[in-house]
């Protein structure tokens, strides 16, 4: 009788006995990091002072502090110019390579290859040789008569030449774009273009709602990317000029790992963490009103 | 009359005809166009590796004027006698390989739990599970690594900080993909294998790892991307030259010299990111399959 | 913890003193201390410093214990090969000691360096900067107390005056000074003789130097480059050299009183204004990471640096074939009605950790790299001039002391340099933004903030670490 019980236990349960790894995983280098900075975002925990105080101060820096709010509006800046700019490269260079083009997978390939280099120090590297005053990009227009901004000194121009390190990888959500336009049934197309739709009429009508809950999943993945950029900032530019490209992942780890107030970064990294799912949360909530799911039941 | 209108439905045609192959035109050009902006800095970059130091930023022209091997000849040179690109690369690829092996089986396993059963806690583990994808690094670092610091792990010559939590399906991505792509797959099979006798494990193993292949060959592609790029983790947990893997060594080449050999550089960049270039290559319709399937950050 | 790091200092203190009672080491450390002692006296004849010299070396040999040390230090390609030749030495000379070493580039070495600290996983034999022994070992528990081993280590080549500041706040010294370093001007005397000047001996040179090369080279000559530490640090010769007091004293007081800050901005903007130094953002859309990796250095754009008398080598390196055209300059006398302002630091140090097992044995390593011939021949002048009387002497009789590497030394030192406090380096202060003289020479240059703003804001963060007296 026992055993029977005992057998039925496990057998009711046996996927927990999968998931048992990443449980550990989860509790041991997830949840207690992550409830130990939550701690430490309310002290004023300093690696080689310890903590002296509990404090809010903290949270108040991150919007009162001008500095620390300057990066935090340039985080939203760097996402609301990079996310965008990337989803429409994306979507607008499927859409073409949806069309019967021939070598479809060499255009495909070219298109991806940045994405699978970008996030190393290598591209970096050529970023900045790309960029600075003396390098390819300000030559190259120069010879050709016009002058660009100085990238790497401009506070504006900056952040772009950063976003623009990022848009160059739209690779990735261009394939997932493509995916789903295949999908896209050509009977569809097909009675459209007989009711003399055209094809930018087409494409908004048809392509744009049927493919939304593909574009809803990219927005969220590099919405979530874009506000964690580190590589770039941290390897071209140092977050200069004038801390016009200091992210708050990179203001975060130069208060935890050069300033080592682990406290003020823990808050910092809780409040980029808030508005994350915030943002999340908004677009979980609002795919309701425009994403278009073909199974009704929104799954 | 009847002349007139065919011929003004061949004219009709023919517009039609020219449109569509305007359109083509279009098209084409507009792919080639972005095409070239999107290689052209690695084609540059390639180019500039076999030129003279002081020609590289002169020119637009990818082909060296007086071609040098000089870039390489330097980028072989060992670093303090201890280290050199090819042992860095050497030891990248020991740490990212296990990390590649523990990454799959343990979100394969992890992925099959969640989409496949439901027991006790189920909802809310899945749930913690999915806001850990939104969770910033940033936010885990400096207690992470105390903790790693505790178990022994920093500066360990076996990479543990970084192989070690690999093995508890700590990267939620693979395991969000698996999962979409299980949803995909019918659980008719898996019923007649149980019907047939077979133990979850069994079923596991013999039906689902299968036609979870395609998933799990572009997840242990990524992975290896991820892996060989990271640039933080080395950098807080391996602090012996000898042990540098090769983004650290690309960073340390371009501090550590005097004056700038951008070829030397750009030369040491290229070696180290050779590997995922011909990883890419070789299984890029991988990668597309598992991206299109699961959808993966990249 | 603290009573295990007691224990660890009282454990190694009893070490040494019972290794010190070891036979043949006893004699030979007193024979050390007595010729070093003699040698330090003003009238030391030269036959004394070659006793001193050798006695040096000597003190390290006697009784040691077969162990594995770990050791680590940061710097570029010729240091890491000249302290691993080095350390090659000792372990010939030492057969069952093993020296496992770590080393790499500055960037981001602290960084992984502290998290050590934090950890207490440093090792054993660490090369250290000045200003770590304020932040990572503020009570003393970090780095070993290395009066405790001064049998095995012959601290009597060193000036007690330069060991005195290397104490921590309970007045264990901390570290070895390996030597000083201070700031001074290096010009490119092909540029200057394009425009037909002279090299700037005074201030007065200087600035006009601005206005010729402007008029004669065009707008892209500059005769002195500095970026945002830079600026910081020559304003701080400005102000010491106005009121000739320390800007933090060693009380660790802030000196200057808000006003007096604003006229040291005001001056390294003038400087700007008159085409005496590029603007930041004229430096930072270079991209180069420092001088020595600038185009507009190594062509001669940039005609002047200022930098650190240990760091000629680089630049002489960077500009190749040219190198000889840069020639060592001097900080001005008439930088203001005290003299030049300028100030020297220590420039590196080597430390052991307090918590080694092997005390004795790392002084060992440590008397070989620092005082022992054979040592100092293999280090060379990889970190400077030595302060050890030992090293110095023997590497001035091979002949391997770098010309103008002791120019620059000579420049520093006859400048009068005043003490300077490691919280002028505080992380607030130096590093990459958010820390203050990166933002605020920043603003200031690209007219963000006005000369009173820059002022205010720098005020507040000297007194937010240096509270003013």
């Amino acid at each position: 009788m026992k055993t029977k019980k005992k057998n039925k236990f496990i057998k009711n349960n046996v996927g927990f006995f999968f998931v048992i790894p990443w449980l550990i995983g989860f509790c041991v280098f997830k949840a207690y990091p992550f409830l130990s900075s939550f701690f430490y975002s309310f002290t004023d925990y300093n690696l080689f002072k310890g903590i002296t105080k509990f404090t809010l101060e903290n949270y108040a820096n991150v919007f009162m502090n001008a500095a620390e709010r300057k990066s935090l509006i340039i985080t939203f800046k760097y996402a609301f110019m990079t996310v965008p700019l990337k989803l429409v490269a994306a979507l607008f260079i499927a859409y073409i390579l949806n069309f019967k083009i021939k070598g479809v997978n060499f255009f495909r390939t070219a298109y991806y290859i940045p994405s699978i280099l970008g996030g190393s120090v290598a591209i970096a590297v050529l970023w900045k040789a790309l960029f600075q005053d003396d390098g390819l990009i300000r030559t190259a227009f120069a010879a050709i008569g016009i002058e660009m901004p100085h990238f790497m000194s401009n506070p504006s121009w900056a952040l772009f030449m950063i976003c623009l390190l990022r848009v160059w990888q739209f690779g990735s959500a261009m394939v997932i774009f493509l995916a789903a336009l295949k999908g896209v049934s050509n009977d569809l197309y097909e009675a459209a273009s007989i009711d003399g739709a055209g094809k930018w009429t087409q494409f908004f009508h048809i392509t744009v709602p049927l493919i939304t809950p593909v574009i809803f999943y990219n927005l969220v993945t590099q919405l979530v990317q874009a506000f964690q950029e580190f590589n770039g900032p941290y390897i071209i530019t140092k977050g200069g000029p004038l801390g016009s490209t200091t992210l708050m992942s990179l203001l975060i780890y130069n208060n935890a790992f050069t300033s080592y107030n682990m406290g003020k970064a823990c808050a910092q990294a809780w409040v980029l963490f808030a508005i994350l799912m915030v943002f999340t949360a908004i677009a979980f909530w609002s795919q309701k009103h425009w994403v278009y799911y073909a199974d009704e039941d929104g799954r | 009359m009847a002349n007139t209108k065919t011929k003004t439905l061949s004219q009709a045609q023919a517009r039609i005809e020219r449109r569509r192959i305007t359109s083509v035109i279009v098209r084409y050009v507009i792919l080639i166009v972005v095409g070239l902006i999107m290689v052209y800095p690695l084609i540059w970059m390639v180019g500039a590796t076999f030129k003279q130091n002081s020609e590289i930023f002169t020119t637009l022209n990818p082909i060296p004027k007086e071609p040098t091997t000089q870039g390489y000849i330097d980028a072989m040179k060992s670093y303090g006698g201890n280290i050199n690109i090819w042992r860095a690369m050497l030891n990248t690829y020991s740490y990212v390989i296990p990390e590649v092996v523990l990454t799959i089986i343990s979100s394969v396993l992890t992925a099959y739990g969640f989409a496949r059963f439901r027991f006790k806690g189920h909802d809310i583990m899945f749930t913690a599970m999915m806001a850990m994808l939104f969770l910033p690094q940033v936010v885990l670092n400096v207690p992470q690594y105390l903790l790693y610091n505790k178990f022994g792990w920093v500066g360990s010559p076996f990479y543990l900080a970084l192989i070690v939590p690999t093995a508890f399906a700590t990267e939620t991505y693979f395991i969000f993909m698996l999962i979409q792509f299980l949803r995909n797959i019918p659980k008719d099979l898996e019923e007649a294998a149980a019907i047939d006798g077979c133990n979850t494990l069994q079923t596991l193993v013999r039906i689902i790892v299968p036609m979870l292949m395609p998933a799990i060959v572009s997840c242990a592609l990524f992975k290896f991307m991820w892996s060989s790029n990271d640039f933080l983790g080395p950098l807080l947990y391996v602090n012996t030259p000898a042990k540098y893997p090769a983004t650290i060594f690309v960073k340390l080449s371009m501090d550590a010299d005097t004056g700038f050999n951008w070829n030397r550089v750009l030369a040491t960049s290229l070696i180290s990111i050779l590997p995922n270039i011909c990883v890419f290559f070789a299984a890029q319709n991988q990668f597309v399959d598992g991206i299109s399937a699961g959808g993966v950050k990249g | 913890m603290k009573k295990k790091v007691l224990a660890v200092m009282l454990s190694s203190a009893m070490a040494a003193t019972v290794l010190a009672g070891c036979g043949s080491s006893g004699s030979s450390d007193t024979a050390a201390t007595t010729a070093a002692t003699e040698a330090a006296a003003p009238a030391a004849t030269e036959a004394a410093t070659t006793a001193a010299t050798e006695a040096a070396a000597e003190a390290g040999s006697g009784d040691y214990e077969n162990c594995t040390l770990t050791m680590d230090w940061w710097g570029g390609d010729s240091r890491h090969e000249a302290t691993q030749k080095a350390i090659d030495g000792f372990k010939a000379k030492y057969p069952g000691i093993d020296v496992q070493v770590n080393f790499g580039a500055w960037s981001d070495w602290e960084t992984a360096k502290a998290a050590e600290y934090v950890s207490g996983n440093n090792p054993d034999v660490q090369q250290t900067n000045f200003d770590w022994i304020g932040k990572y070992d503020a009570d003393g528990t970090t780095f070993l107390d290395l009066n405790t081993v001064s049998d095995t280590f012959d601290l009597t080549q060193y000036d007690q005056s330069v060991l005195d500041i290397c104490k921590d706040s309970k007045g264990g010294l901390a570290g070895i000074p390996v030597a000083m370093t201070g700031r001074t001007f290096y010009w490119n005397k092909a540029t200057f003789d394009q425009a037909g000047i002279e090299t700037p001996k005074t201030l007065a040179d200087l600035e006009a130097a601005g206005a010729t090369f402007k008029d004669k080279l065009g707008d892209n000559y500059y005769p002195l480059v500095i970026g945002e530490y830079d600026r910081a640090i020559l304003m701080t010769y400005y102000l010491q050299a106005q009121y000739g007091e320390p800007i933090i004293s060693p009380e660790g007081n802030f000196s200057y009183t808000q006003d007096q800050l604003k006229e040291g901005i005001a001056f390294i903007d003038k400087l700007e204004d008159e085409h005496v130094i590029p603007t930041e953002e004229y430096i930072l859309g270079e991209g180069a990471d420092s001088m020595d990796k600038s185009a507009r250095f190594i062509n001669g754009e940039y005609a002047g640096i200022f930098e650190w008398d240990t760091a000629a080598k680089k630049y002489i390196t960077a500009l190749g074939d040219n190198g000889s055209n840069l020639v060592v300059g001097t900080p001005f006398a008439d930088m203001g009605p005290k003299g030049t302002g300028s100030y020297q630091k220590v420039s590196l140090m080597f430390s052991i950790s307090a918590k080694t097992e092997h005390p004795h044995e790392a002084a060992l390593l440590l008397n070989y790299l620092l005082n022992d011939p054979e040592g100092v021949t293999a280090m060379g002048t990889e970190r400077g001039i030595p302060n050890s009387k030992a090293a110095y002497d023997t590497l001035d009789k091979a002949g391997m002391i770098d010309p103008m590497n002791a120019e620059a030394r000579k420049a520093v030192e006859d400048s009068n340099p005043m003490y300077w406090n490691p919280l002028f380096d505080d992380s607030s202060l130096k590093g990459d933004s958010p820390a203050l003289y990166t933002d605020v020479f920043d603003q200031l240059s690209y007219d963000q903030i006005d000369e009173a703003a820059a002022a205010e804001a720098l005020y507040a963060g000297y007194t937010a670490i240096a509270p003013a007296k």
